[in-house]
């Protein structure tokens, strides 16, 4: 399967190559995603900051390549941007990271930034959100429009910054409504729709009257919570909205077009500096407009504590007790940073077992 | 909404077992007729492409469910063309249209990442659902089937094809036509089992998005010993095992999700390791050998 996507990238980027190499009035940007950028998730942000990006600064050409796999074959994709005069490329999936860091040592007059890694070059730099505090207002957001006190969260794979979603979600929820539970269900792998969807409704049969995610793409476990008239929390696009008109209360989107901006107007002047940048709430991620269903009182709660996050408040600040009853976080201790990455644990309030 | 835990977890197997029935007795009149096709993987996927493709277009999902079918019957017929006409060997042919299906299904899928299909209207009945009406029918498509097969002489001629093409040949049957009949019939069942997965349950298409289902499907046809009605059991059990620990995870049960995630991979082998003893093999005798005419 992915020799014959390649085969097709090959064959278009040959088709194209012509025509876009002519045309550069400044800037030539490319960008490879791991999947489709119509997905309402983690692709389609990456491909709205672009644009962002295209949108801010004229002249500036974008190339654009869906579905690269997270394989050689995306070194060989980016060099073909690179020979239709890309000069900063955006490596956007995990996997793409060694790919990148190859040719960033084989084109050091190119700049490369990729999304959630942590190598370093002079030409080579790396961002991500800050996800995790981000995810402690979507969990006000549940605890105050759950109606049987019990959420649901759909994980993909359990790593730690998946796990610390959850942790921050039920700390939010917790924090309005100390009865609110979070139970979990781990599917696996990071997009498996029909489990997705399964999933889902499990958690709806065993209660759950509010749903959240930490897949791909947020499409499925939304259109199934809203087939079963369950409220549901987005993740990855703020777009995903559009997929459950009547119980959608809010969600958490990657807004990478400011950083995308920056990072192209330094190449144009020459001033790139590499760095690992993480940022939270306000800067590389915003949440999305609220669903008709939430109550003016509601919004008004849940905006003040994104506020709260956005301005330096850690949802992770001791004393933080997990599941099992054992104080992980100690008083006048607070994890935040790399730590984001170590939990293997769920704080109190979450249903399941994290390893 | 609580509901209790047997009935979610019998619910859920059922939906999740529909369109492992649907490929699996796709692939079981097949075999019948004396054709393995391991490209069912591709043809569920061409089917989940082209159940999403027709009903974003038309706006109506059984016409979803309708092209799909129709869809994966021509591919079928290609691959009949080779395996028959051709004479090609099966198994490799078969892993052909398996590629075949995941590039072809990328194809027509890629301008409907993302689209919003309206989804089979679902009935509840005798207290079971609410249901699409794909997931009721298979009660009565396996029976249909088990009715083609073991009581017409159609089915006689077909079993005959797939136990010895020469004797059913000499008994003034045309072994090459009823085998392209077969592959039709299951070329339609394997893209109604393909676009249960998108248009009923995800009513999205994604890459890829069988996950392996049509090789359960596969492992499904031996678990039932060519025979559609025990199908029906076959499906729900492995449906059930991936629906089981789903459920037991949204019910908190006390285990690792790592573990979890391996139940229904461990369900399989347990249940291929016990069907093993069984007596003796009713696979079809000329299953996966071409026929190659009387000269």
């Amino acid at each position: 399967m992915t020799r014959l996507r390649f085969l097709i990238f090959a064959l278009l980027l040959i088709l194209f190559a012509g025509p876009a190499a002519a045309a550069d009035p400044t800037l030539t940007v490319g960008a490879i995603y791991v999947g489709s950028t119509n997905d309402y998730g983690y692709n389609r942000s990456m491909h709205d900051g672009l644009m962002a990006m295209k949108a801010a600064i004229p002249g500036v050409t974008v190339l654009e390549a869906e579905n690269v796999p997270e394989t050689a074959e995306a070194e060989r994709i980016m060099e073909g941007m690179i020979q239709q005069g890309a000069k900063l490329l955006f490596a956007t999936s995990f996997g793409h990271q060694e790919s990148a860091f190859n040719l960033a040592k084989k084109h050091p007059d190119v700049v490369f930034e990729h999304a959630g890694g942590w190598m370093q070059a002079p030409n080579f730099g790396n961002f991500f959100g800050a996800t995790q505090a981000a995810w402690y207002p979507m969990g006000v957001a549940a605890g105050l429009m759950t109606k049987t006190n019990t959420l649901g969260f759909v994980v993909g794979v359990p790593i730690g910054y998946a796990i610390g979603n959850v942790n921050a979600f039920a700390l939010g929820a917790r924090s309005v409504n100390p009865k609110a539970e979070v139970r979990v269900v781990v599917i696996g792998s990071w997009s498996d729709k029909a489990k997705e969807a399964a999933a889902t409704n499990a958690l709806i049969d065993q209660g759950a009257d509010v749903v959240a995610m930490h897949v791909d793409s947020p499409a499925t476990v939304i259109q199934a919570a809203e087939n079963r008239g369950a409220f549901s929390i987005g993740f990855q696009s703020v777009e995903a909205r559009a997929l459950a008109p009547k119980g959608w209360i809010t969600g958490l989107g990657f807004t990478w077009g400011p950083f995308m901006t920056d990072t192209a107007k330094s190449v144009m002047a020459g001033t790139f500096k590499p760095a690992m940048v993480r940022e939270g709430l306000g800067e590389m991620i915003a949440i999305a407009p609220f669903g008709s269903a939430v109550p003016e009182s509601t919004q008004a709660t849940v905006t003040a504590a994104a506020d709260k996050v956005a301005k330096g408040f850690n949802p992770f600040t001791g004393p933080i007790t997990d599941n099992t009853g054992v104080v992980r976080i100690k008083e006048g201790e607070a994890w935040g940073g790399d730590k984001m990455g170590n939990f293997d644990w769920y704080v109190e309030g979450v249903i399941g077992k994290a390893k | 909404m609580t509901v209790s835990f047997a009935a979610a977890v019998l619910s859920s197997s059922i939906v999740s077992g529909t369109s492992l029935f649907y490929a699996a007795s796709g692939e079981l009149v097949g075999e019948r007729a004396g054709v393995v096709n391991l490209g069912l993987e591709g043809l569920m996927l061409i089917g989940a492409a082209e159940g999403v493709a027709a009903a974003s277009l038309s706006g109506n999902p059984y016409v979803g469910v309708a092209a799909a079918g129709l869809a994966c019957l021509l591919a079928n017929l290609i691959f009949g063309f080779l395996v028959i006409e051709r004479r090609a060997n099966q198994l490799a042919t078969g892993l052909s249209l398996m590629f075949f299906g995941f590039g072809a299904s990328a194809l027509i899928g890629r301008a409907f990442v993302g689209a919003l299909v309206p989804g089979l209207p679902r009935i509840a009945a005798a207290g079971l659902g609410p249901f699409d009406i794909v997931v009721w029918l298979v009660v009565p498509t396996a029976l249909l089937l088990w009715g083609l097969l073991f009581r017409t002489r159609w089915g006689l001629a077909l079993r005959a094809v797939g136990e010895d093409p020469a004797a059913a040949f000499a008994a003034g049957r045309r072994p090459k036509l009823i085998q392209f009949q077969a592959l039709a019939l299951a070329g339609f069942l394997a893209g109604v089992g393909g676009a249960h997965l998108s248009v009923g349950l995800t009513q999205t298409w994604d890459e890829g998005m069988t996950s392996g289902r049509g090789f359960i499907a596969i492992a499904l046809v031996i678990f039932s010993k060519w025979n559609p009605l025990w199908l029906i059991a076959g499906a729900l059990v492995f449906g059930g095992a991936e629906a089981l620990q789903l459920q037991l995870q949204a019910r908190g049960a006390d285990v690792s999700p790592f573990l979890m995630t391996m139940v229904p991979y461990l369900l399989t082998l347990m249940i291929l390791a016990f069907w093993g003893w069984s007596r003796r093999s009713v696979a079809p005798a000329a299953l996966g050998r071409n026929y190659f005419g009387v000269e």
